[in-house]
């Protein structure tokens, strides 16, 4: 069961991953253009955590959750 | 009154209890002094004046030595089933609860002189013309803390991993006793005037009696079956 | 398959998940760079939101924890083991994203300033309460003794606080909750406000979700053990 609900979310971690990726670098050149622009690591690496964790924490609701299912259809 | 006597009776028989088999006053009793002397030689004399850090370290030695003592608490009444005995007694469970605070406090308070007397004579500290006034500091820090630490005692008591849990139960939440308690020793020990304590005094007496009603408040869902 | 996925609890998530992609593109391409801070700056927008869900998800845990203890009710309790998580998630990423502001910022992966002491000490207070729950033989105990934890963990952090705040400050001044009003320039304002609604969001419908999976998961300790089956 939690297989279909991974697949669900995996068109939409993609859209994500997509968006992200191409903004990323875009919006890091923009900011180099500005005017106290060095880009660090820093910001991308906040962000990039902050993304892990709650993804992170999403999956094991959902796998969680189709574990105690099962046992409950056993 | 009867509240009162309950109060005392169970205080009294925690004492008393202490007072024939000695065991917590004395590992307590050994740690600190062995601590201390641990302390001497970590510190390098070279590069730390000891009087600097001195308030921190007795405060610490304290609070180390306490959680050591306090996590026995219920362990002598755990077994043979003692404690439901006093469960079932007519007393109100706050009133165990503050019996057994009023006996830790006790105890440890007396852990505490011996601690002042020891860093006193190890690292050579001045207690000043007001000694009466860091020992309120020191008991209404202390205070706080064997609230706290009694009603944690009764949870990671009735948890499979014990005493270990204590520590992690009870740190986060000694740090304004810290912070305070050390600050005004650290203070009185410099010989400043009392005046410039007061607002950690009255933080303190504050965190001592969240600590105590709280903890009067709560007991009785720790232990209830 | 409509259990799991209730629209109750995907709606607040969905829409907090669309928000938090909105925010991005705020973030880097709609905020002007702070003059002194610069670039990195730009954590600040997740680092606070996420420091305020993680405060009020405390708040709930002690708010459901005082009632459980009044009232008995379960569901109470399968309510502040939910926030608890998710409190605890958002704890996590700020304690991870402040230090990585605070070595550009401030020079240091770690400071003492008040507010990332304080919530180090409320991550432990959540793991105290997680290890409570889960250390005792009997579950409902283990509630109990979490609740207890939260309501004091509560009644305690207020002095907490206090005696953080006062013993170092490194903090830059707030921004936002000053007396005056808001001295931040409108579209970073925007942004933290954005910021603040769509984690909150996100909370609620994780919450939901997390709900779900402690409801299932004692309904099938229940079955189990009317079936004569282990205890979980």
């Amino acid at each position: 069961m939690h297989r279909k609900l991974i697949r669900a979310c995996v068109p939409y971690a993609l859209v994500t991953l997509l968006f992200a990726g191409v903004s990323a670098p875009l919006g890091a050149q923009d900011i180099q253009t500005q005017e106290l622009g060095r880009a660090y690591w820093h910001v991308f690496a906040a962000y990039a955590i902050a993304w892990v964790v709650i993804l992170g924490w999403i999956v094991s609701v959902a796998r969680r959750l189709a574990r105690v299912e099962a046992r409950l259809n056993d | 009154m009867n509240y009162l006597r309950q109060l005392r009776a169970v205080l009294w028989k925690d004492l008393v209890v202490e007072l024939r088999t000695r065991e917590r006053t004395i590992s307590m009793a050994g740690f600190t002094v062995l601590v201390a002397f641990l302390f001497n030689h970590a510190l390098d004399p070279a590069r730390v004046d000891v009087q600097d850090v001195a308030a921190g370290l007795l405060w610490m030695t304290i609070v180390f030595a306490g959680t050591l003592g306090i996590g026995r608490t219920f362990q002598l009444e755990s077994e043979d089933g003692a404690f439901h005995g006093v469960l079932m007694s007519p007393t109100p469970k706050d009133a165990i609860y503050l019996g057994k605070v009023g006996a830790n406090f006790v105890i440890l308070l007396l852990v505490t002189l011996l601690a002042l007397a020891v860093f006193g004579l190890f690292f050579h500290l001045q207690y000043g013309e007001r000694p009466l006034v860091l020992l309120l500091v020191m008991a209404l820090g202390i205070l706080g803390f064997v609230a706290f630490a009694t009603l944690f005692s009764a949870i990671s008591s009735g948890t499979v991993m014990g005493d270990t849990l204590l520590p992690i139960l009870l740190f986060p939440l000694l740090v304004p006793m810290v912070i305070y308690g050390v600050s005004a020793t650290d203070r009185l020990l410099a010989g400043r005037p009392v005046a410039e304590i007061a607002g950690h005094l009255r933080m303190l007496a504050a965190f001592a009696l969240v600590a105590v009603f709280s903890g009067a408040g709560l007991f009785r869902f720790v232990v209830e079956e | 398959m409509s259990r799991r996925l209730s629209w109750a609890g995907l709606l607040p998530a969905l829409t907090g998940g669309i928000m938090v992609l909105v925010l991005h593109w705020l973030v880097f391409f709609y905020v002007p760079t702070e003059a002194a801070q610069g670039l990195i700056q730009r954590i600040f927008y997740i680092h606070v939101p996420a420091a305020w869900v993680a405060f009020m998800a405390f708040g709930i845990v002690a708010l459901c924890s005082a009632v459980y203890l009044w009232l008995g009710d379960e569901r109470l309790d399968m309510a502040a083991v939910s926030a608890a998580e998710g409190g605890m998630i958002f704890t996590t990423i700020v304690l991870l994203t402040g230090p990585l502001w605070g070595r550009v910022a401030w020079g240091t992966w770690w400071t003492w300033e008040p507010r990332l002491t304080f919530t180090l000490l409320l991550w432990f207070i959540y793991l105290g309460y997680f290890m409570v729950r889960s250390a005792t033989e009997s579950p409902e105990r283990g509630r109990r003794f979490a609740a207890v934890l939260g309501i004091v963990g509560a009644v305690d952090i207020p002095l907490i606080h206090l005696s953080v705040v006062w013993f170092r400050s490194l903090h830059p001044q707030p921004v936002v909750l000053k007396p005056e009003g808001p001295t931040l320039p409108p579209e970073m304002l925007l942004t933290l406000m954005l910021g603040f609604v769509s984690f909150t969001l996100l909370f609620f419908g994780m919450t939901h979700f997390r709900y779900g999976l402690e409801r299932t998961r004692i309904e099938a300790a229940g079955r189990e053990s009317r079936d004569g089956g282990i205890e979980p």
